[in-house]
């Protein structure tokens, strides 16, 4: 915490001439000064938990009673004994959630990508009768929160299971096509504000030049779109590797879980004697979902202003 | 691009369509494998619908028609949101007028078949077997049968077979015989609970274990009959009647299994009429709201006051601590929920620790929760508040200096010229943002479940339900907590609920914002 005080000092110093210090310093404390302290304030606020985490994951003590703040002797045992997949003789299969994280999530926003990016295609270049009709029923369906409709939705794959087993209740493929199909009624609107923010000349263009509808799409439109496809994409993959409704009604095997539903049975009965753990598959889990935010930050801030919202 | 209107050589295949029509196959193909289980399933609505889907794929991908080219784009997409976004949300309006329940799970047809087979039972004359429990390489199970006669039979759960002695081979470790090995005394105690519910079918009855070693044809103490619909005790000639759903007796002895039927509007009714129901389902009803109101308000006050204190010209690290405080909400939710409750835990928590206190959080369920309620409004203003900080940042940035100017030019000045000038403004801005943050929170899972699980129990309700419970927590306990067993047909009932609330919240947000007019 120590670097996060330094920046009062340093303004301090930069104050110029000692003969009007007094009078400067206060005008600089009543218009600067002040709101060091308030960011300092919030910024201990919003870390609090997260130095919790932070020193709990290299705390050689696993439980949550001994912790302290600044551990006396770092260790990443706990890291180690995740990855290694037991702790204290018992199995966790901590890289079996993050594998099953990455594929659920990773071929979700995928197919989200592919398939709303094909939608929104024509209904940003192509007139045709029920085209209104088609993007005011995308709108309204996607006001259903897939979530509320957890209950059929396992409804659903309990009967699909029972023709298509690799779809079924306790399978993750099943999981990835309802993510992909509720996924879609936001994403082919965003898409096709991008496909509208492309001039329709370079489409002419190259139908002159003899190139077939699916030749411009895939050789002239897509490549000219794909920046703001990672990024859908890889939000797409945020909000998927951060549900927990769904997975934790429909997959049953601990070896299947995502890490949210495996951290989360792993912990909530015995935060005492489990915290260090689950601190260290906590850092693991969420670093590198902070890096991308960061990394996605002026995108998803101006996205959230089209009501993409969590927390 | 210089693949453009390449000529292909007049014979071959053009990738592009062999591409196609391998797709096309493996579509087809999948379908027609499916429709023989679907067939035996009798699952007619899917039948229907895997016909459809695949005929229109075909039509669609193999016509030339001009007219058609739109669907070539749009039909995968649709397939998969009417499958998986509108079918259930149609499905849950569908499971909210039946009773489905752990109780009711079944059809008729099938509750019928497990009743009968359920009251299956040895006669005192029946005939009866010594029996070596079997199981072979896949782990299924049989038995050896030797009749009183001393013929031998092979049961398994597809019937009953003679077999010639000279099939039996003894062997070192028990019999074995066409496949199967001999299950050790100690194996076959680990298999106890499988071997006595082994049914081996036989006409009108069915061969079961009594013991480890011995069996006996036993025959259904039921009847069922189905010119009157009624199960008829074959001994005593009790008669049971369908009553909503169970096989009832004039007494009130009920048969188990039940199986699906509609109830109408008996869910909704229950949730507001039904005293032991009505008072957590109004609870949690309004702790909803209060939940999502709240929350939007304490993320709104302090991103915005945050928003202001920083938004200065002059103020260095302006960066550093905008990077800083944008981390709870960067991290992913179900994590920082799961690290809130450690913190907040009783025993062991560090806030207690820091506090000097010994408060259950988390726990505590006198009035009405209050202190679980706070714990959970101040952690979802943590998670949210960095979202409005930097959106009310940049809401800030973009209002013209000139209005304040103006408004100090007029005398305004400090709170008065921020209430009566950029507040408005702001308002205006964030409106929309506002309207969808609380459209989330009213349906925020995450933070509740994993924070505390809905609870703590108010005392002497009938369902699952707790002091923190909003709705969509209490759908998902009533559906998929066991315990009392899952109650699809009322937790779907209070999911449609959620739906009409939802649709106004947004209808709310679409005029607010024109969105729909705007449908170009």
């Amino acid at each position: 915490m120590s670097e996060l005080v330094r920046p009062v000092p340093v303004a301090v110093e930069k104050t110029p001439p000692r003969a009007a210090e007094g009078p400067r310093r206060r005008r600089w404390v009543r218009e600067v000064g002040w709101r060091h302290f308030v960011a300092l304030a919030a910024v201990l606020f919003a870390l609090y938990p997260v130095a919790w985490v932070v020193t709990a994951s290299i705390n050689p003590t696993g439980s949550l009673a001994s912790q302290q703040l600044v551990p006396t002797e770092p260790t990443l045992r706990h890291y180690r004994n995740l990855l290694r997949g037991e702790i204290g003789g018992a199995p966790v299969p901590f890289l079996a959630w993050v594998r099953n994280t990455l594929t659920i999530a990773g071929v979700s926003s995928l197919g989200i990508v592919f398939l709303s990016a094909l939608a929104a295609y024509p209904f940003s270049r192509l007139r045709f009768r029920g085209r209104r009709a088609g993007l005011l029923t995308l709108l309204l369906v996607q006001i259903f929160p897939s979530s509320a409709a957890a209950v059929a939705v396992f409804l659903l794959l309990l009967n699909l299971g029972n023709v298509f087993p690799a779809i079924g209740i306790g399978e993750k493929w099943g999981l990835v096509l309802v993510y992909i199909g509720t996924g879609l009624g936001l994403n082919v609107w965003l898409m096709k504000g991008f496909f509208d923010t492309i001039p329709v000349s370079l489409d002419e263009s190259a139908r002159v030049d003899g190139a077939s509808e699916f030749q411009i799409f895939f050789q002239i439109t897509l490549p000219l779109v794909t920046p703001i496809l990672a990024v859908v994409g890889l939000i797409a993959f945020v909000g998927i590797q951060n549900d927990f409704i769904l997975p934790s009604a429909v997959l049953k095997q601990p070896d299947d879980y995502t890490l949210a539903v495996g951290l989360w049975q792993f912990v909530s009965q015995r935060y005492g004697a489990r915290w260090g753990p689950f601190a260290a598959g906590a850092m693991m889990g969420g670093a590198p979902i902070v890096a991308l935010w960061f990394a996605l930050q002026r995108y998803v801030v101006s996205g959230l202003t089209q009501g993409a919202v969590k927390g | 691009m210089g693949r453009v209107g390449r000529a292909w050589p007049a014979l071959s295949v053009p990738p592009g369509l062999a591409v196609k029509l391998l797709l096309l196959a493996a579509v087809n193909g999948l379908a027609l494998l499916g429709l023989p289980r679907m067939v035996e399933q009798r699952q007619w609505g899917l039948v229907v619908g895997v016909v459809v889907a695949t005929g229109a794929v075909d039509v669609v991908y193999l016509s030339r028609v001009r007219s058609l080219l739109p669907l070539k784009y749009l039909i995968p997409g649709t397939i998969l949101l009417v499958l998986f976004q509108l079918y259930p949300v149609l499905y849950t309006f569908y499971t909210s007028f039946t009773n489905w329940s752990t109780a009711h799970n079944l059809s008729k047809e099938q509750a019928i078949e497990l009743i009968l087979a359920r009251s299956e039972a040895p006669r005192p004359d029946a005939q009866r077997f010594q029996a070596r429990p079997l199981v072979d390489p896949q782990g299924r199970l049989a038995l050896l049968l030797t009749d009183r006669q001393g013929r031998l039979f092979l049961g398994t759960p597809n019937g009953l077979e003679a077999l010639p002695p000279a099939e039996v081979r003894e062997g070192p470790a028990g019999v074995e015989v066409r496949g199967y090995h001999q299950l050790s005394l100690v194996e076959a105690a680990a298999h106890q609970e499988e071997l006595l519910g082994l049914r081996i079918p036989t006409a009108g009855g069915s061969i079961r274990l009594n013991t480890v070693t011995t069996a006996a044809v036993a025959t259904p103490t039921l009847r069922y009959d189905p010119r009157r619909d009624v199960m008829v005790n074959v001994e005593s000639g009790k008669v049971y009647r369908p009553v909503e759903g169970r096989f009832v007796a004039d007494d009130g002895e009920a048969l188990f299994p039940g199986w699906r039927v509609f109830v109408g509007f008996d869910n909704y009714v229950k949730a507001f009429t039904s005293p032991a129901i009505r008072g957590p389902f109004f609870r949690a009803f309004v702790w909803n709201y209060v939940f999502a109101a709240s929350t939007v308000f304490l993320q709104f006050v302090l991103g915005l006051a945050l928003a202001m204190a920083l938004d200065h010209r002059r103020l260095r690290w302006r960066r550093v601590y905008r990077s800083l405080l944008v981390i709870p909400y960067a991290l992913p939710s179900y994590l920082t929920s799961l690290i809130w409750a450690g913190l907040l835990n009783q025993q062991f928590g560090p806030v207690n620790r820091l506090l000097g206190t010994n408060l259950d959080w988390l726990g505590d369920p006198r009035w009405f929760g209050l202190l679980p309620k706070s714990a959970i409004l101040l952690v979802t203003m943590w998670l949210g508040f960095p979202y409005f900080f930097l959106v009310t940042t940049g809401a800030l940035q973009s209002i013209p200096a000139e209005y304040t100017e103006a408004a100090a030019v007029d005398g305004a000045s400090g709170w008065y010229a921020f209430r009566t000038v950029k507040l408005p403004l702001l308002l205006t801005a964030v409106a929309p943002l506002l309207i969808a943050s609380f459209a989330f929170n009213f349906n925020n899972f995450n933070t509740i479940y994993l924070l505390t699980r809905g609870g703590p129990p108010i005392a002497g309700a009938q369902t699952p339900a707790g002091h923190t419970d909003i709705l969509i927590t209490y759908t998902y306990r009533l559906a998929f907590e066991v315990g009392q067993g899952s109650q699809f047909g009322f937790a779907t009932s209070i999911s449609v609920l959620i739906f009409v609330m939802v649709m106004a919240i947004s209808m709310l947000s679409y005029r607010k914002t024109k969105a729909l007019e705007q449908v170009r």
